[in-house]
């Protein structure tokens, strides 16, 4: 059973929100928050294993609380609701430590998925979060003339890219391709050399953006 | 650039808003200007009449002195010619009497006659106008010349009768002569004394005159003066108090902007919450219900029915939402002000042919909000007029922290503009409210070199030392 904690400051909507977990067997609400300070102060008591928090809320938003969310409970897993597919919120909810990122459109047909993936330590995004993102990646690339990268990536690289971006740790990496660890880890470093890459978010984005993860 | 002036009409008609600030001058202020250039008209002539006047006066004297010295002299002249004459007559005529030779009498008698011929001719050319004085002293020279010739033509006629009574007339007449001569003299001192008296007088009348026109000229003058003292001290009070109203009024329209920028930032955050957190909220919640419904129904038909509704009610929600983020950029609020101008520039790049690039460097997260929204509407504004305007392909937003400010760069390779001719409400409203927070903001383009927006807003401290200054760039 996996323990979620809702959080969202409009109140139909986590009643929406909800019901859907509600009926999923193998997920269960054990507490509502309306604001983001009250989002963090029961995740502190509840210890749930997934939070879902929408992205704008009063006093403190969702990407401020996933952030202390994280620093106090790195077991719990973040699922962030937004209205925004933009670059500039995937960017930030991942670097505040999100697994999953959900627009509310359709958060209501993914969000179990997402809830189940960012359980098990998996990214999860809705489909028109890449849709978006890669417009915008190849726009900037046929304005600025620049070649897309991902073509220069060896196979490996891309599969180390792709596991990467799903949310696996360089050790599950190394387990599931019989490699060491050391050489995923330079695979890894190679990619965002190639890539002009800063950090795992970025990393993340990327893939999103190409579709390698959805 | 160069129609950025979309609202320029608008703006044009901008300076001309004050209350009772045109120009105005008041009849009475029109009606004492006329006066004065009349007085300074009248003054003018006055000096020009009491030069001409005194000119006239000095030749008319000049002229006249001359003309009196010279009647005195010809008079002078021929009075003592005269005397002259009469003496001479007198001792010929002695001569003649007391000669006994028949041939020097002879002589002598043709000298009485000759000088009898000259003293006659001179007594009738004599001018007749003669004063007392000088009648009597003519009537006397007259008289001494009758008597002398009364005794001539005696002795002519009876040269021994008249031997004898002639000793005592003679020298009665000697003596009387030399009385005559001195009458004469005096005669003469005084005709000289009346000229003098008489140009005295004429100088004093003279005087008189320009001292008349002097006093005139000086008192208009002085009126002159004093009116137009009178004037510039008015003028001076009226300029003050126009430009006291002026800068009142400059005062309060600063203020009035100022309150219609706030006022419009609140009512926008309030709607854009209205619409956010009502409608977007119950759409949102309809969107979880049809999902909802359509996952508990297994009729096709009432899938595709509800499967329509969603897809309506998504439009609807996207549409408010697209309202809301318009009027109150929530990205401000969730993600700061660096990530919402980056979200800002993607969107203008998204739905325009130009593309914006954001840099960023020590933008503090914790800036006050109305700083955020300023340069956030700033550099919407300035990017708007860039892709409206401009034909601009490339954008550049830069932000950037110094000691107490932070400057915002917006440039791009746009057509470019005259910001000195053109001035639209939106650079207007950029600088409002740029000045409202203490900044100061330019505008640097020319026409065909693109158009740099730059502004530097004071970052509040609590510092001791006091209020924000206000920033130059």
């Amino acid at each position: 059973m996996i323990r979620v904690l809702l959080a969202d400051d409009h109140t139909l909507i986590r009643a929406g929100l909800r019901m859907v977990v509600a009926a999923e067997p193998d997920l269960t609400v054990v507490g509502e928050a309306g604001d983001g300070r009250e989002a963090v102060a029961l995740a502190r008591n509840l210890k749930p294993d997934v939070a879902v928090l929408d992205i704008g809320m009063p006093g403190l938003n969702g990407i401020e609380a996933a952030r202390q969310i994280r620093a106090a409970l790195p077991e719990t897993q973040i699922v962030m609701l937004s209205m925004h597919s933009d670059e500039g919120y995937v960017l930030r909810a991942l670097k505040a430590g999100a697994k999953a990122y959900l627009l509310k459109d359709s958060a209501e047909a993914d969000l179990a998925r997402a809830i189940r993936a960012a359980a098990a330590g998996k990214s999860f995004f809705s489909p028109a979060v890449g849709k978006v993102l890669l417009e915008d990646y190849m726009r900037v690339m046929q304005r600025s003339g620049a070649e897309d990268s991902y073509e220069i990536l060896s196979a490996r690289e891309r599969e180390i890219l792709q596991l990467v971006a799903e949310g696996h740790s360089s050790k599950e990496i190394a387990g599931m391709l019989h490699l060491s660890v050391y050489t995923v880890e330079t695979h890894r470093a190679r990619v965002m050399q190639k890539l002009n890459l800063r950090g795992i978010p970025e990393l993340i984005l990327y893939a999103v953006r190409k579709g390698i993860v959805s | 650039m160069a129609s950025m002036a979309v609202h320029a009409d608008a703006a044009d008609a901008g300076p001309g808003f004050g209350p009772s600030l045109g120009p105005r001058s008041g009849p009475g202020s029109s009606k004492l200007r006329w006066l004065l250039a009349a007085i300074c008209a009248i003054l003018l002539a006055l000096v020009l009449i009491s030069g001409i006047l005194g000119m006239r006066y000095l030749d008319q004297m000049h002229a006249r002195e001359r003309e009196v010295t010279r009647a005195l002299m010809d008079r002078t002249e021929l009075l003592s010619a005269l005397w002259v004459s009469i003496q001479n007559y007198n001792q010929a005529v002695q001569q003649y009497v007391q000669q006994a030779d028949a041939e020097r009498k002879q002589l002598a008698r043709e000298r009485i006659d000759r000088l009898t011929v000259e003293i006659d001719t001179d007594l009738r050319r004599y001018p007749a106008d003669r004063d007392s004085l000088e009648a009597a002293l003519f009537d006397g020279i007259e008289d001494v010349y009758t008597q002398q010739r009364r005794l001539y033509l005696l002795e002519s006629e009876a040269p021994k009768r008249a031997r004898e009574p002639l000793a005592q007339p003679v020298s009665a007449l000697e003596k009387q002569g030399a009385d005559w001569s001195r009458k004469f003299q005096a005669w003469n001192r005084e005709k000289l004394r009346q000229a003098d008296q008489a140009m005295a007088a004429k100088f004093t009348g003279a005087q008189n005159s320009l001292l008349r026109v002097l006093a005139i000229g000086f008192g208009s003058g002085l009126a002159l003066v004093l009116g137009s003292m009178v004037y510039i001290v008015q003028l001076e009070r009226q300029t003050r108090n126009r430009y006291v109203q002026l800068a009142q009024s400059k005062d309060e329209l600063q203020r009035l902007s100022s309150r219609l920028v706030d006022a419009q930032e609140t009512e926008r955050r309030a709607i854009s919450r209205e619409l956010h957190d009502e409608i977007g909220q119950s759409l949102g919640a309809l969107l979880v219900d049809i999902a909802r419904l359509a996952n508990a129904t297994d009729r096709p038909e009432a899938r595709s029915e509800l499967e329509r509704m969603k897809s309506l009610a998504e439009r609807t929600l996207s549409g408010v939402r697209d309202m809301a983020l318009l009027l109150r950029p929530s990205m401000l609020d969730d993600l700061g002000l660096v990530a919402a101008l980056e979200w800002q520039a993607r969107e203008v790049s998204r739905r325009s042919p130009m593309e914006v690039a954001v840099e960023s460097e020590d933008v503090p997260e914790d800036l006050p909000d109305e700083v955020r929204v300023c340069i956030y509407r700033l550099v919407q504004e300035a990017l708007n007029n860039a892709v409206r305007h401009s034909g601009a392909r490339n954008a550049q937003v830069r932000v950037a922290q110094s000691t107490a400010a932070i400057e915002v760069r917006v440039a791009d390779d746009g057509g470019g503009f005259d910001p000195v001719r053109t001035r639209g409400l939106g650079i207007l409203g950029m600088e409002e409210r740029v000045k409202r927070l203490g900044g100061s903001f330019r505008v640097e383009s020319k026409p065909g070199q693109g158009t740099t927006v730059r502004a530097l807003l004071p970052i509040r401290r609590p510092d001791p030392t006091g209020g924000p200054a206000t920033l130059q760039l």
